[in-house]
């Protein structure tokens, strides 16, 4: 307990300092985050009265964790974003308009992308633009960008034959934001400024099948092309072009590659230009302020970071274009041919949508597209599909459910069932308070501390769920959700993609545990009957648990890498199989994930089993091979039976958890890739909740997966227990 | 003076001790006998204080001990499955409870040679319990038993894991002891043999109930009930049923009765009758079991229509073979009768 | 002999099964910037570099990140040592009203998706004005790992004969004594697993620590090897360096008390 409290005095101790505390959470890759650091100990230098600790956060990661710590009433001064994400933190009230906040003044320099409006305020200072896609060349390979797009596939094929493994095109084309240039191209309307919520069908089949021909029928680009590995193939020299963003110039002159950039080529069989987007970077400041002083303090750090000397400082280190009008005129912009190039390619963009909505377009564009890519849909169906998916993902997260009926209803059993509850438990709950004074009081003051932290750790999140399953809270309603009755639930059980998603979960599940459970019991029989040197063998096999989680499912997601991983390299140097494209099939992600948990689930059965069979008698096993059983037989009726009791609690907790395993498929197929067809239910859930804003939802989800196990186990204990008492 | 009055207890509905009265003696050895689960042990386990008594007394001298902590009783235990601490070395297994006593170091270690001498254990002082044998096992647990040098020991079964060698041997040893250190002992087993050759007094049970209490010879001797006549003795005492034909003391003509003869009072009749001697007609022999020094022959009496078992004891010098017939006689004095219905003795 | 070389077989390709992410995370992280993109299947070569270690060990925050794990995880494992041993003792041994009702719903905590858990966590952490503090952590890594170290330590005790326990006592033992100078001691092999589950559990915890933890200062492990993974290019060179490191001592652990998990790990017991 001392500990303890000279632990909390610790923590209390860094923050006792009279400065001001100002936290900034930014998603900067690596070389940005560096400047930043630098300009904001340069800031702390002149201030001696604010101290700021900027926090890295991954995109999704700074979402939702901005999300808890807002409603939880805390979180951070800034948020360092894309403009896109102010949609929704507005929505929800979690961030606050600037425009009153630094007066007009402050504004009026800004390039308008800097500042974008969503519904007649600003809430984001940008602190540069750009953030859009361009052609990048590497010099070395070819002289010049092409004209257009029959010269970049013309160029592209040449370069490609020059050598295994070289690529004309690479680009990280499964993410729809990287193919939502060409869908204006494409467009038949004239006036195609601004990227829409309404979805283009016929512009994005177009669309769809270019990016097929270009895969399928010229070969020049990969079969399959992440960012990283884009990014690779790139700086190895082994791609001719590449489509990329103006923030990855810095990675690249870092390593030395001779570029030069230019628009994405245009297309040949429209004659238009591809309309990149264009967004800005910058910072958005907290609803919440702690304090005038921090309040105070948030301004002058936010002024800072957009001021003239901050931005010339990112520019001049890392290159990205200020968005105050006035420097653009600057020696150091000037002086940059890239930027130069990248402001006259920003022309041809289409502002970034902000609004929260756009959310749901990328990710059923996302969905979709790569269906298309799988060849599991048509581009035609593909396009029609995204958009019907687009528009209902839309509704269903504007949706703002009123109560109905069953609220009141649901409010009156509650406070019905709770004050059952008072009258069942009261009499049991003042035994147990006269338990401490009982002969027994050791018994309680035995359990009681560890039942306190539990209840109070995990009692109170469960309820905490069971209310708001019952509840509208969403996006629109975050700050103020009501109790609105079983609609949720009604929506989950009506809908046929749950009982898909169920289906699927059960045969993960069995799929899983049986493996995991032969699997173990298989090499503990073999280890404990057959090898010597147990305890090397055991030891050997222990590795995959020892393993933390999220390292294994990144480290498997790299080995079935198409190109890369070692897997398909085995397969093509050793069987001379040709490559499977393991994480961009549905089934083959499922089975993906499938063996990367048996690999990190089948220890923990293996010494389960080991275990038991340690305290199986030797006579036994003597006395059937008396009665002349052969191996089958022995393991039959002498190992499996006495087994059973040991294996089925550790085979049904297994199953629970493996119901439950959002690490695995979520980390292995990045999220459901391809196609949200690799959800599970609890993946799904994390999905709706996090990436949708569907917390009651994805509550209601929740509740009735708890009643799903719930009921599972129980009646498998149960039979256990009427095993147990007919032996 | 252990002074067991009207005590009861029972495990949900089930009554497993109904008002037992029971007295033991200073420095008596008292045996507790009966088949298993007629609540022997457990009325061992609520002296100890391990079961909560729900009724009735139990003092020890002068002083009610129902509600007295296990701890504060003065009592040692010795189990059947011996109980030994697995992670603690033989000596620290006698020594423990003599270092919860706060004695010095010096002093238990003293009081664990001379268990560990009392009982030949010096050899096995730092051994581990696992790597005893079944036998050494049991003495460690009787040595943690005696270190206390408690004013009463109990012994649960103790002797039942051995082999029929050791628990001869360790019959031996623990009377010896009992002589040595004149602690009250009260000794639970469900073994005949050991209860008459341990006993100064045995108790039977049967049901939660005491049937009799009384010296091995009274028991043997004096069976009150079929109960207590057929559960003593081996071989088996052999019951003949009939009904009363002539004038018996204290049963009416016609009543059903049980004759009960042991096995070693049956004579063969080579045609003199002593005093108090009874001819019971022609035996025909069925079997012949042969036990060392002695056949044991079962068979039945010719004259008995319902070819009743009786097993007969003779010398093992003598030839007998199966379908023989020989005539057999018996001391009368040496019989006994039951009533058929109650079971209760009857005078003869 | 057929089934010898069956066992071998079999056993070898298990064998490899197991250890080759490891070394496949060796061998990323002893290549050079770029080298996660390369077609070969050697884990050691020419271009093999320590420099992903070296600047992971003096460039980043590496070693700050592994002491604040270090301090988190010994704390929870302590905490969930301490009250898992004594509350799963006494629901193996004595019978009360609503025993089973805790025992079944200390499984049903493992039932509800943990996601869900995140958001009500924080919401209770920042009314106790425990974020960014480890003692937030330690409270909720230590109850969230005790029901299943309650459920291991309790299914341990049953397997130990009561009369042990009844000997310790008419020796002179109270309940207490009893429990720590004779319960505690045997269960030496469970306990040691419910402390490596522990370990293990807030050693290599990431969502929860993510949300809880704003201070850099105070980042765990994981967190700072997510850093690695910026959101469109991950260092993973460095990734798998840390990776590595991160996974040693769990491993360490473990082959340390691999000799315990065998007899310790006891879910339910066989009835010889």
């Amino acid at each position: 307990m001392k500990l303890f409290f000279f632990l909390i005095l610790l923590c209390q101790a860094a923050y006792s300092e009279d400065a001001v505390r100002i936290q900034l959470w930014h998603q900067m890759i690596y070389e940005h985050r560096l400047v930043l650091s630098e300009s904001l100990r340069e800031f702390e230098k002149e201030n001696p009265d604010i101290v700021i600790q900027e926090t890295y956060r991954e995109t999704e990661e700074l979402r939702s964790s901005f999300q808890a710590a807002a409603i939880g009433g805390s979180g951070p001064e800034l948020v360092y974003g894309p403009s896109d994400q102010i949609g929704p933190f507005a929505t929800m009230g979690i961030i606050q308009p600037i425009d009153d906040l630094l007066g007009a003044d402050f504004i009026r320099p800004f390039d308008s992308l800097a500042t974008p409006e969503f519904l007649g305020k600003r809430y984001i200072v940008g602190a540069s633009v750009g953030n859009h896609l361009m052609l990048l060349y590497n010099k070395k390979l070819v002289s010049r960008a092409p004209k257009n797009t029959d010269e970049l596939i013309e160029m592209g094929k040449k370069f490609a034959a020059t050598g295994k493994g070289n690529y004309g095109l690479v680009f990280n084309y499964t993410e729809p934001f990287f193919f939502a240039p060409f869908i204006s191209a494409f467009s038949e309307k004239t006036d195609n400024k601004e990227f829409s919520l309404d979805l283009d069908v016929t512009a994005l089949t177009k669309t769809f099948e270019f990016i097929l021909e270009l895969r399928d029928e010229h070969k020049i680009i990969p079969k399959e092309c992440d960012y990283e590995t884009a990014n690779a193939l790139f700086k190895q020299d082994k791609a001719a072009f590449l489509i990329n963003g103006d923030w990855s110039w810095g990675d690249y002159k870092k390593a030395g590659v001779d570029f030069g950039i230019a628009p994405i080529p245009l297309i040949s069989k429209t004659g238009k230009w591809p309309s990149p987007l264009v967004g800005t970077a910058g910072y958005s400041v907290n609803a919440k302020m702690k304090s005038d002083r921090h309040k105070e303090a948030t301004i002058r750090v936010l002024k800072y970071l957009t001021s003239e000397k901050a931005q010339l400082f990112f520019t001049s280190r890392v290159g990205v274009l200020p968005s105050l009008i006035s420097l653009r005129e600057s020696d150091v912009v000037k002086s940059n041919p890239l930027l130069q190039v990248s402001t006259e390619i920003m022309k041809l963009g289409t502002p970034m949508p902000v609004v929260p909505e756009i959310r749901a377009v990328w990710d059923s564009l996302r969905v979709q597209y790569q269906k298309v890519l799988a060849g599991s849909s048509s581009a035609a169906d593909g396009a029609k599909n995204a958009k019907t998916l687009a528009e209902s993902q839309i509704k269903d997260m504007n949706e703002v459910l009123q109560p109905d009926a069953s609220a009141l209803f649901i409010k009156i059993i509650t406070l019905l069932g709770i004050l059952f509850l008072i009258w069942k438990t009261y009499p049991a709950f003042l035994s147990f308070l006269r338990g401490f004074q009982g002969s027994h009081k050791f018994v309680y003051y035995m359990i009681l501390p560890a039942f306190i932290g539990i209840f109070a750790i995990i009692i109170y999140p469960f309820f905490f769920n069971i209310v708001i399953s019952f509840s509208n809270f969403s996006l629109k309603t975050f700050q103020d959700f009501s109790i609105v009755g079983f609609q949720n639930y009604k929506m989950v059980l009506m809908d046929p993609q749950f009982y898909s998603l169920f289906l699927k979960t059960v045969i993960w599940t069995l799929v899983n545990v049986v493996f995991h459970v032969s699997i173990g019991l298989f090499l503990a029989v073999i280890i404990d009957q057959v090898m010597p040197m147990k305890s090397f063998w055991r030891t050997l096999f222990i590795i995959p648990w020892a393993v933390p989680q999220y390292i294994t499912a990144l480290t498997w997601r790299g080995m079935f890498n198409q190109e890369y991983g070692p897997i398909n390299i085995f397969l093509q140097n050793f069987l001379h199989l040709s490559p499977v494209q393991w994480l961009s099939q549905p089934l083959t992600a499922f089975f993906a994930c499938v063996v990367t948990n048996v690999w990190l689930g089948f220890p923990f059965m293996m010494i389960v089993a080991l275990g038991g069979l340690q305290s199986i008698p030797k006579s036994l096993y003597e006395a059937a091979y008396l009665d002349r059983a052969n191996a089958w037989q022995r393991f039959r009726h002498i190992t499996l039976p006495l087994l059973a009791p040991v294996m089925i609690p550790a085979a049904l907790l297994g199953s629970i958890w493996t119901f439950n395993n959002l690490n695995v498929v979520w980390l292995v197929s990045n999220g459901g890739e391809p196609g949200d067809q690799t959800h599970i239910l609890v993946s799904y859930v994390y999905k709706a909740a996090f990436n949708l804003y569907r917390y009651g939802y994805a509550a209601s989800v929740s509740v009735i997966i708890f009643l799903i196990l719930v009921i599972w186990s129980l009646s498998s204990l149960r039979k256990q227990f009427k095993k147990e008492q007919k032996a | 003076m252990i002074e067991i009055s009207q005590l009861s207890k029972s495990f949900g509905t089930n009554e497993v001790l109904k008002s037992i009265d029971l007295t033991i003696q200073d420095g008596e050895f008292l045996v507790l006998l009966g088949p298993s689960g007629c609540g022997k042990s457990t009325l061992l386990r609520t002296l100890a204080g391990l079961e909560k008594i729900d009724k009735g007394t139990v003092k020890v001298g002068t002083k009610v001990i129902n509600n007295v902590d296990p701890q504060d009783r003065d009592m040692a235990m010795v189990f059947q499955s011996y109980a030994l601490y697995p992670h603690m070395t033989v000596a620290e297994n006698i020594g423990f409870a003599l270092s919860l006593q706060k004695k010095s170091s010096a002093e238990v270690a003293k009081r664990v040679q001379e268990i560990g001498k009392l009982l030949q254990l010096d050899q096995l002082l730092e051994r581990k319990p696992k790597e005893l044998s079944g036998g050494q096992r049991q003495r460690v647990a009787l040595g943690r038993a005696l270190a206390r040098q408690t004013s009463i020991v109990l012994f649960d079964e103790p002797l039942s894991n051995l082999d029929a060698n050791l628990r001869s041997q360790m019959r031996v040893e623990i009377k010896r002891i009992h002589d040595k250190v004149k602690s009250t002992m009260i000794y639970v087993t469900h073994d005949q043999m050991e209860a008459t050759t341990m006993g100064d007094r045995i108790a039977v049970f049967k049901d939660g109930k005491i049937e009799q209490i009384g010296t091995p010879n009274e028991i043997y001797h004096h069976p009150r009930n079929l109960f207590i006549a057929s559960f003593i003795g081996t071989p088996e005492m052999n019951f003949i049923e009939g009904t009363i034909v002539g004038k018996v003391v204290g049963s009416a003509t016609g009543t059903s009765s049980v004759l009960g003869l042991r096995p070693e009072v049956l004579k063969i009749n080579l045609g003199e009758l002593g005093p108090k001697e009874k001819d019971l007609g022609v035996y025909q022999i069925e079997l012949s079991e042969n036990l060392g020094g002695e056949l044991l022959l079962h068979g039945h009496l010719v004259e008995d229509e319902l070819k009743q078992n009786v097993r007969v004891l003779v010398d093992s010098s003598e030839n007998f073979s199966k379908g023989q017939k020989i005539k057999l006689k018996t001391e009368l004095t040496r019989a006994h009768l039951f009533d058929k219905q109650t079971g209760a003795r009857k005078a003869i | 002999m057929i089934k010898k070389t069956f066992a071998w077989i079999s056993i070898l390709l298990f064998a490899i099964f197991s250890v080759y992410p490891l070394l496949y995370i060796i061998s990323v992280s002893l290549r050079g910037d770029d080298a996660f993109q390369s077609q070969s299947l050697e884990i050691f070569s020419d271009t093999s570099t320590f420099k992903n270690y070296s600047e992971l060990f003096f460039k980043t925050n590496f070693l700050l990140w592994l002491r604040n794990s270090l301090i988190i995880a010994t704390m929870t494992t302590i905490i969930s040592v301490a009250l898992a041993s004594t509350s799963a003792y006494a629901l193996s041994r004595h019978m009360f009203k609503g025993r089973n009702l805790m025992l079944f719903s200390l499984l049903g905590t493992q039932m509800f998706p943990p996601t869900m858990l995140i958001l009500p966590f924080y919401i209770i952490l920042s009314r106790l004005q425990l974020v960014d503090h480890f003692l937030g952590l330690f409270i909720i890594y230590s109850s969230t790992a005790l029901p299943f170290c309650i459920w291991q330590m309790k299914a341990y005790y049953d397997t130990i004969p009561k009369e042990l326990e009844e000997a310790a006592i008419l020796d002179g033992c109270s309940s207490w004594k009893t429990f720590y100078k004779i319960i505690l001691p045997i269960s030496s092999p469970a306990l040691a697993i419910t402390a490596l589950f522990s370990f293990m559990s807030s050693w290599s915890e990431y969502v929860v620590a993510a949300v809880i933890l704003q201070d850099p200062l105070l980042y765990t492990l994981p967190l700072g090897l997510r850093s690695f993974q910026a959101s469109l290019a991950t260092q993973w060179g460095l990734y798998a360096a840390g990776a590595l490191i991160v996974s040693i001592p769990v491993l360490i652990l473990f082959m340390s008390i691999a000799r315990f998990l065998v007899s310790g790990l006891t879910l339910g017991s066989v009835k010889g």
